[in-house]
């Protein structure tokens, strides 16, 4: 399980004037790992990632790909599917592979043919001729057409039909299955808990929460308890290290917890309840909890 | 490949955990029978569009259990070896506590007390085995 530190941040810290876009950011992502990037708009993730691939010089802090930090190889094992298209309209497909054939030494042919058949995309087609789809297949192909080791995808998929959003995450989990390591960052924490097996959370240029997805779930539960009256005194309960939260309303108290969620109900079950039960969380659940509850501004938005 | 394996990943359940359960079933109920090849990482992550890594997870856990044997370069299969009629007994064994735990939990999560929960399983118990069911 000991995998080599494939992407790392450490100390990242990025600063806009009196904005601080990133936060003493520090996150190590081990090789062959699929991490996702979560956080509302504004959280960094975009501002992380381009700290990554150089093209932002980060305040503070430093990056390193591969365990060395930037340098003009690692741009050989690495690729970058930005959010918004970066392509040459003028030009056609074969046009935009042709300069990739010449840039990249591990360019890959019969991948490349697999991938056009794939999206059923002709090559000779030129970029402004194409729908928004169609151009995030183009980045994708290149981006998949030298077999980096090292694929990082902003957004990739965000504002397309559910069918090409599968499309995208079987082409990262492909890649992942090939020893590829990646990061992504979504809006959609579905894609996330699907695909991934590490998750990082940001808020305001902080990491909130970060670790493998599968674990997160098996530790994050609700304590939920109903009491006939009101909800008692809760000693010592608020200053509890393995609860995150608690809620009160009426008659039911709702205790996040982080760790031991049978020692949690337990101790609860002693303030003598009616009904005491532990409840999953699931990651959409998680990510609300980490980032705060206020839900309305991060979902649903392209 | 297998088409019985599914997973939810919208679930408060680790993915890992439902593959591990899904495989014991397959071997419970004899879909997947000793010997048999299971389908290799890579595939059953593609196939299910989930990590890789969480399949391995659910491999690993699964040979610790003495359910599977991966043996290097040949792939995994069913473990056969002499003890399949008690692995499989105990296979059984974890489904139905598996699903009986999610039934009893799902009951309390409702609001019902202990003896209400004992009284509806003394229900399901007789409807199932009509003779020997009242205790």
């Amino acid at each position: 399980m000991n995998h080599p530190t494939a992407i790392a941040l450490r100390d990242l810290t990025k600063q806009y004037g009196s904005f601080t876009a990133l936060d003493h950011l520090t996150l190590e992502i081990e090789e062959g790992s699929i991490c996702g990037l979560l956080g509302p708009n504004g959280a960094g993730k975009t501002t992380a990632m381009r700290c990554l691939l150089g093209h932002i010089r980060p305040t503070s802090g430093s990056v390193s790909l591969a365990g060395k930090p930037l340098e003009p190889a690692t741009f050989e094992s690495l690729a970058y599917v930005p959010e918004k298209s970066a392509l040459y309209e003028a030009m056609t497909i074969a046009d935009h592979l042709t300069v990739y054939r010449q840039c990249y030494r591990n360019y890959d042919p019969v991948r490349v043919a697999e991938l056009l058949a794939m999206f059923k995309l002709d090559p000779r087609k030129k970029v402004k001729k194409l729908s928004k789809g169609q151009r995030t297949a183009v980045m994708l192909i290149l981006a998949l057409s030298y077999r980096p080791r090292i694929l990082i995808l902003d957004e990739a998929s965000s504002g397309l039909d559910p069918v090409f959003q599968r499309t995208v995450l079987d082409l990262i989990i492909d890649a992942a299955a090939n020893g590829a390591t990646i990061l992504f960052s979504s809006h959609q924490v579905g894609q996330v808990e699907r695909a991934a097996d590490r998750v990082a959370i940001l808020k305001a240029g902080r990491l909130v929460l970060d670790g493998n997805v599968d674990t997160l779930k098996g530790s994050a539960k609700v304590v939920e308890a109903i009491f006939d009256g009101s909800v008692p005194e809760l000693n010592g309960l608020a200053s509890d290290a393995r609860i995150t939260r608690i809620e009160r309303s009426g008659r039911m108290l709702r205790a996040y917890v982080n760790a031991d969620s049978d020692g949690v109900a337990r101790h609860v079950q002693a303030l003598g309840p009616r009904n005491v039960a532990v409840l999953d969380l699931n990651l959409e659940d998680i990510f609300f909890n980490a980032v705060g509850a206020d839900r309305a501004p991060v979902i649903g938005e392209q | 490949m297998p088409a019985f394996f599914t997973v939810d990943p919208r679930t408060g359940v680790p993915l890992y955990l439902q593959l591990i359960e899904q495989v014991k079933r397959a071997v419970a109920l004899g879909t997947l029978e000793p010997g048999e090849q299971l389908p290799t990482v890579k595939a059953l992550a593609v196939d299910l569009t989930v990590n890789p890594n969480t399949v391995a997870r659910a491999y690993r856990e699964l040979e610790r259990d003495e359910v599977i044997e991966t043996s290097p370069g040949r792939g995994s299969f069913v473990r056969r070896n002499g003890t399949v009629a008690l692995e499989s007994r105990r296979n059984v064994e974890d489904v139905a506590a598996t699903a009986l735990a999610e039934a009893v939990r799902e009951a309390r999560s409702m609001g019902l007390d202990p003896d209400r929960v004992r009284a509806l399983f003394e229900r399901a118990l007789a409807r199932w085995f009509p003779t020997e069911g009242s205790l």
